[in-house]
């Protein structure tokens, strides 16, 4: 498991599948190989107000760690991360009448995973309520765990094939933490990051 | 003086033409039949290239010929001091003496002249790929042995270099007693499993930290592998059977440049990533980050 930056990406007068289809060519034509799907989801309960001050809680899958069901309660002002096993959405099933599930909010992140050198590259449609909202794309350096380290290599991989659009920045998230050593669960905070922006943007988001 | 010059240059042209042209028509010959020849008759095309070929062959042997015929001879014999009264030698076995005198003489500068420079070519490029030195101080050394040496001097080594480098984390591990395999951990950033035999590096592996300790199964990263590749390169460069210790010294000295592998962009080319991979290579000497194309 190694660092990875998720980014967003969209290209002038063109549709989702128009922009999945030239990233994966720019890839390939760079040596990548192509190894599958993969899928990230993401389902947000909220807590009944019965329950007193509101609380979130956002179940995440990814097909990277499949027998791990990723969760994240936010009260407000602090989110815990619990990292479970799948019986964690039985669970959830269990405590429906506490919190109850939104079903227009499930967004999901789909699509190829190419493999290229030491990188992971996965190019994503994502779809909130199956409405296509934009394109994320993840990159994945795997021999380095510390995204201090590996963050301007990370930089001038993105350039190499998003071009000017690219990140010069590292995520939000990843800026407190660009000491620590990175976990899966540091995807899994990117991926909600990006995910409710989708959510909140009206109609196609737009970088 | 001014015309013997003259005429030597003359016939020294005269013999590089001939010589070309000697070199054209066995060139002709070793190519045999062309398909310039065309297909009607192209034997006898090719037997009158041949035959042409062959006299201007014959008429700048001529010009050879007439050309050594205008040389003057050298006036006099060639003197050699007072050795040439040897040709005045009575007895005539030995007559011939003189004329061998000036053979040996001549074949002895020749020699001379090319030592120096075949000499002077070897000092440029000096390959010493040993410490040998040959003062007695250092011959008795070569006594001590670097296989067979006790443990605690291994121990001492190696908790010597632990001290030196305060980011590497050195876990030693004796599954045979005198050959340790320690694991030397780099920051974060990777670990090595080096085996000892003696106080000489055996075999190195590198792998990233999350990877098994397993001395015999590579990384599963390319850049890990590439490093372990130029560890391998490194450990035979730092080999010295008569300093072991330095050796292993300037070898963890080396592989301790590996702290900045992800950080640190190539020194030739500036870029972090040639094909995918960062800079793997470290200069032995200067320790620089360099691609394995750029170095």
């Amino acid at each position: 498991m190694g660092v990875t930056i998720l980014t967003q990406f969209a290209l002038e007068n063109k549709t989702g599948p128009q922009t999945v289809e030239v990233l994966s060519k720019r890839i390939c034509a760079l040596g990548a190989v192509q190894q599958g799907h993969f899928l990230v989801d993401c389902e947000t309960y909220t807590s009944v107000p019965q329950l007193g001050h509101q609380r979130t809680v956002h179940v995440l899958h990814n097909s990277e760690q499949p027998a791990t069901v990723f969760s994240l309660l936010d009260n407000g002002t602090k989110i815990t991360a619990l990292a479970t096993d799948g019986l964690f959405d039985l669970l959830m099933m269990k405590m429906s009448q506490f919190y109850t599930s939104k079903k227009q909010t499930k967004a999901e992140s789909k699509g190829l995973r190419y493999e290229i050198g030491d990188f992971y590259v996965k190019l994503g449609t994502v779809t909130v309520s199956s409405n296509y909202k934009g394109i994320l794309v993840e990159v994945e350096y795997r021999p380095c765990v510390v995204p201090a380290m590996c963050w301007d290599l990370l930089k001038e991989f993105l350039q190499g094939f998003l071009g000017l659009t690219a990140p010069t920045n590292p995520p939000t998230y990843l800026q407190n933490r660009m000491q620590e050593v990175y976990t899966p669960i540091d995807t899994i905070h990117q991926y909600l990051e990006h995910f409710t922006m989708f959510r909140k943007s009206p109609g196609i988001y737009r970088n | 003086m001014e015309r013997d010059i003259e005429q030597l240059n003359a016939a020294l042209n005269a013999i590089k033409v001939l010589r070309s042209n000697v070199r054209s028509v066995f060139e002709s010959v070793s190519n045999g039949l062309r398909a310039d020849h065309g297909d009607e008759g192209k034997e006898t095309k090719f037997i009158y290239e041949l035959q042409e070929l062959l006299t201007t062959v014959n008429n700048n042997l001529r010009d050879v010929e007439n050309a050594v015929a205008n040389l003057t001879p050298q006036a006099g014999p060639f003197s050699l001091g007072n050795t040439t009264y040897l040709s005045q030698e009575t007895t005539q076995e030995r007559q011939a003496l003189y004329g061998q005198l000036v053979n040996s003489y001549k074949w002895t500068d020749k020699i001379r002249e090319y030592s120096a420079v075949a000499g002077n070519i070897l000092a440029a490029n000096s390959f010493n790929k040993t410490y040998k030195t040959y003062s007695t101080a250092k011959r008795r050394k070569t006594t001590t042995s670097n296989h067979n040496v006790a443990p605690e001097v291994i121990e001492n080594l190696i908790s010597s270099i632990d001290r030196l480098f305060p980011d590497v984390t050195f876990t030693p591990n004796r599954p045979l007693v005198p050959n340790p395999i320690i694991q030397v951990s780099l920051g974060r950033v990777l670990k090595a499993i080096i085996a000892f035999k003696g106080l000489m590096i055996e075999w190195v592996v590198v792998k990233a930290h999350a990877e098994s300790n397993d001395l015999w199964t590579e990384s599963r990263y390319r850049v890990f592998k590439r490093i372990t590749e130029n560890c391998h390169a490194a450990m035979c460069h730092f080999h010295s059977p008569l300093m072991p210790e330095l050796a292993v010294r300037s070898f963890m000295h080396w592989f301790h440049s590996y702290i900045t592998l992800f950080s640190a962009p190539c020194k030739r080319c500036g870029n972090h990533l040639n094909s995918n991979l960062p800079p793997t290579w470290r200069d032995f000497r200067s320790l620089e980050p360099y691609h394995e194309e750029c170095k």
